[in-house]
């Protein structure tokens, strides 16, 4: 038993480890393709903006509309 | 368009593909690596079919990019077992087959969860999508256990030249894929260069396997070393 969860938690560690490592790759990327099989041409990415969903904008406080700056 | 120099690497790397199978058989190892060579099987099929869907339609087209992303997360699948064959290759001696087998099985299925966790919340809920992400995941923990079974080929001083040259060629070429990523993202500038240099990294993994097949026997080794430092 104790075998199959060291297993288990191996298996773990690796994806985090894995998906950290892609996490700091691709944090400064274009979104492109980062590995490709074979020497084919990569097409450009159908989406732009990679898999990861777009956060809420952190600077916006409340609903209401904003005014219209009074300076010129 | 193809230009003449990209479509000279691609029907380089085609025919390196054929050649691993080809020299496997040719030196009676292909039962021996069946997933390494199941993978360049399957990586010439994926060349043949896109090759004839760009004859078809154009690098821009959205066929070509449904073709190539679904054949590329099938073909990363594949890479991710011919890897784990390597495993169960070093540690053969070590009875572990069932606990690899279950830790093989329970990453892949973590990785694809992952995966489509990171499409739902996306606004394209495209299959495609899915297939592209899985890929990208996949490739990093295929890189993570790369590192980790060059560790233990180290720890465990295996001496299986062939097998050494199997897991290193495969270390160079998921290294070299990042260090391209990375070089793209630090100099765009350089794209002229970066677009021959990335189709080019694809044949070294065909290259460096057909090179273990034809020169490297089953019987080398290598000798490790004999010296070790023990404190006093």
């Amino acid at each position: 038993m104790s075998r199959k969860l060291t297993v288990i938690f191996l298996a773990m560690l690796v994806l985090v480890g894995a998906m950290s490592l892609k996490t700091v790759v691709v944090a400064h990327g274009d979104g492109s393709v980062i590995m490709a099989n074979g020497g084919a041409p990569a097409p450009p990415v159908p989406w732009k903006n990679g898999g990861a969903p777009a956060p809420p904008v952190p600077w916006k406080n409340g609903g209401a509309p904003a005014p219209p700056v009074p300076w010129k | 368009m193809l230009g003449p120099f990209e479509a000279f690497v691609w029907l380089l790397c085609t025919f390196l593909e054929a050649g691993v199978v080809v020299c496997a058989l040719r030196t009676r190892s292909f039962r021996r690596y069946f997933l390494l060579n199941v993978y360049m099987g399957l990586s010439f099929l994926v060349s043949v079919g896109r090759y004839q869907v760009l004859r078809l339609y154009s690098v821009d087209s959205l066929e070509y990019a449904y073709f190539y992303f679904y054949s590329d997360a099938l073909l990363t699948i594949g890479l991710y077992f011919a890897l784990l064959s390597l495993y169960s290759l070093v540690f053969d001696e070590m009875k572990a087959e069932r606990y690899l087998r279950l830790g093989a099985f329970l990453l892949l299925g973590a990785t694809a969860w992952f995966s489509y966790e990171i499409v739902n919340q996306s606004t394209h809920r495209m299959l495609t999508h899915f297939a592209f992400e899985l890929s990208q995941n996949l490739y990093f923990v295929g890189l993570v256990l790369t590192y980790v079974l060059w560790g233990a080929i180290f720890k465990l001083r295996e001496s299986r030249t062939r097998l050494i040259q199997f897991v290193l060629a495969l270390g160079i070429y998921f290294s070299a894929f990042a260090a391209n990523y990375a070089l793209r993202n630090l100099y765009p500038n350089l794209q002229p260069v970066w677009h021959f240099v990335t189709p080019v990294l694809g044949c070294i993994l065909p290259a460096a396997w057909m090179f273990a097949f034809l020169r490297v026997p089953e019987e080398a080794r290598l000798v490790p070393a004999r010296l070790a430092v023990v404190p006093r």
